[in-house]
């Protein structure tokens, strides 16, 4: 039974990685999305922790803890950096500066030869496993559940319903964008690490607007009632692709049907359950 | 609202369920092939599947390992390396492949290779031209040439002809084939001591690039080389005739040049680019021949290089299976090792690093009328 259960796991290996990331990306977009921010940047923090720790691991040869460690700092500086001037802008005007991180980003990395240009880097040592992914991913699930039941969480709640409201009543708005900000990015280069540490190569054209728009979906299907939503809608559509392939070419078609029917009939998404609180 | 999901992930995992139960027949030989067979860039990893299913039946005519049926187990991955890495591991494991074909892109298997090279499974990529490929490990084999082969022969043969000194480079620098591409231009350039008066960069996705042909017109090159995939190539060549770059200065281009939808695209403007090809469909050998008439017969249309090469391949490998004399990853390493054969694209060796050895096949073509044919 053991050495079935190894090779399930040898074949499975990098889809079950994919989910234990995703998971990590979707909480990202999902602490930023709590306090009713529209980011389409998690992408650009992510390429950032992933390029921070390939070049680190490659180069610097440092030790895996501490590249992680690297890899959620600089993005979190990133994000104080350009958290300033863009947290100014609030909807749409948000999403757009965001896009054009990303999109920076890219520019750089393709121009730059220290990051191997458009070739990317290759032969990066595998270094994660299934026991860190996932512990990581149930102890940011364990943090979020704590702070939703707080009265941080309270906070949150009531920006993302009302900003103008949450604001009279008392709640620091700008420190609470810059925190929630800081928070995802550290969140989003930590994926980007372990996704770069799991899959040898990685390249500019990873962590463009369409990985960003993929980790919003992820949020949007999960639904942001709870940080359980985001992680759901990961899992799911990680694994959807997968179940699908039987269905070869009309398998993108059904991938997007599904998804359609489940946000035109669950708007809220597919977990609208709050977190009890306390205190 | 949650019946319907549950219904949905319940057909999901039944359609999972299928697919693992399907059985290869216990005295068929299975190997695995990971190409792009859905989405943009399907059109490459589907004239591989054609080519190497074209051969397929002429091997198993006879058979492999004593008349065993020698089957490709396909899978998708659409072009993106994570679903490439999927279905090697699949193959690997589930379907227990002796050996991998594919996958289509540079960049897929830098993802895929580390992987098969860790389990000592061979995997023999037909399309992927970028430097450092085979680098991965010593499973790592490949049957196209690398640019580091061809685009010598090219700017070796434009400089003997047409005596060109000094030239303006272009390349798109967001798109690795193309970037490495351009690597090999400056090398080679260096090495035959042509100038490079400049050289301009682009993106992959641009359409206008009259700033940089108007600095290049300024300078007057003999030639311009340019590394870049097939669509910003015939936008260039358009553009280039549009500021009134004279007709006489001739386009040099790299393996993403060599694609009739140049010709479609450019049309006149494209008249006299020089592009190397290690295969050209009107070759008049045989064995060229006899590929071209049975595939235009399968398939109702043109081969293009990927279905040589993939053809080839298929036959290297199966003949490597025969003198292993087992469907063993270590023997069949061995065997290929030592292939020593002769198919479409000329005769055919691996060198000690698992590069094709043999550059002889290669071709210089010249766009004529909206038509490539063989540089006289």
């Amino acid at each position: 039974m053991s050495a079935a259960l190894d090779n399930f796991f040898f074949s499975y290996q990098s889809l079950i990685f994919a989910v234990g990331i995703n998971g990590l990306l979707a909480l990202s977009i999902y602490t930023v999305l709590a306090v009713g921010q529209l980011s389409l940047g998690q992408a650009a923090f992510m390429g950032l922790g992933a390029y921070v720790s390939a070049l680190l691991t490659l180069h610097l040869n440092w030790p895996f803890p501490a590249v992680l460690l690297a890899a959620m700092v600089v993005p979190a500086l990133a994000a104080l950096l350009i958290g300033g001037p863009t947290l100014k802008l609030t909807g749409v005007y948000l999403a757009l500066a965001t896009i054009a991180l990303g999109e920076i980003l890219r520019i750089v990395c393709n121009a730059s030869d220290f990051t191997g240009g458009a070739l990317g880097l290759s032969g990066i040592p595998s270094k994660t496993s299934f026991t860190l992914i996932f512990s990581l991913l149930a102890l940011v699930l364990l943090g979020f559940v704590l702070v939703a039941r707080s009265r941080l969480g309270r906070a949150m709640e009531a920006m993302r319903e009302d900003e103008v409201a949450a604001g009279v009543m008392g709640v620091n708005l700008p420190a609470m964008k810059m925190g929630a900000l800081v928070v995802s990015a550290m969140l989003a280069g930590l994926a980007g690490a372990l996704n770069a540490h799991a899959n040898s190569f990685i390249g500019p054209n990873d962590y463009s607007f369409d990985q960003a728009v993929t980790i919003l979906s992820f949020a949007l299907l999960g639904g942001i009632g709870s940080p359980f939503g985001p992680v759901l809608g990961a899992i799911i559509l990680t694994l959807l692709p997968e179940f699908l392939t039987a269905l070869h070419d009309f398998k993108l078609v059904v991938n997007g049907f599904i998804i359609v029917v489940a946000v035109l009939f669950m708007p809220r998404g597919l977990l609208v359950w709050r977190i009890g609180r306390i205190g | 609202m949650n019946k319907p999901t549950l219904a949905v992930s319940v057909l999901a995992l039944a359609a999972a369920a299928a697919i693992w139960a399907v059985p290869a027949k216990a005295d068929d030989v299975t190997i695995g092939a990971i190409e792009i067979l859905t989405g943009p860039n399907a059109r490459y990893g589907v004239a591989i599947k054609n080519g190497f299913d074209l051969a397929l039946g002429e091997v198993n005519k006879a058979g492999v390992l004593g008349g065993k049926k020698l089957v490709i187990q396909y899978e998708d991955s659409a072009g993106n390396k994570d679903q490439a890495v999927n279905g090697a591991r699949k193959l690997i494991g589930l379907a227990k492949v002796p050996l991998l074909l594919g996958p289509t892109i540079s960049n897929e298997m830098f993802a895929v290779g580390p992987v098969a090279n860790q389990q000592k499974v061979p995997i023999v990529g037909t399309s992927t031209t970028a430097a450092g490929i085979t680098a991965i490990g010593s499973y790592v084999f490949r049957t196209s040439l690398p640019e580091s082969d061809v685009i010598p022969v090219t700017l070796k043969a434009a400089q003997a002809k047409f005596g060109i000194k000094k030239v303006a480079v272009m390349y798109a620098n967001d798109d690795a084939f193309s970037k490495s591409g351009y690597d090999v231009f400056k090398a080679t350039l260096d090495k035959l001591g042509i100038q490079i008066l400049t050289t301009e960069t682009f993106g992959s996705k641009d359409s206008d690039f009259s700033a940089q042909l108007t600095k290049i017109k300024s300078l007057n090159p003999d030639a311009i080389v340019v590394s870049a995939l097939v669509e910003p190539a015939s936008g260039i060549l358009l553009g280039a005739r549009a500021i009134g770059i004279d007709p006489k200065v001739r386009f040099i281009g790299g393996n993403g040049f060599n694609s009739p939808k140049l010709g479609d695209i450019a049309g006149e403007a494209a008249d006299g680019t020089l592009v190397g090809s290690p295969w050209f469909i009107a070759k008049d050998d045989a064995a060229n021949t006899k590929f071209v008439t049975d595939y235009r017969a399968k398939y109702k249309e043109d081969p293009d290089q990927f279905a040589a090469q993939a053809y080839d391949t298929l036959h290297i490998v199966a003949d490597a299976i025969n003198k292993a004399g087992a469907a063993d990853s270590e023997k069949i390493k061995t065997a290929l090792q030592a292939t020593k054969s002769t198919g479409v694209m000329g005769p055919f060796s691996f060198t000690a690093d698992r590069d094709p050895a043999d550059t002889s096949g290669v071709v210089v073509i010249e766009m004529k009328g909206g038509k490539f044919q063989i540089l006289k």
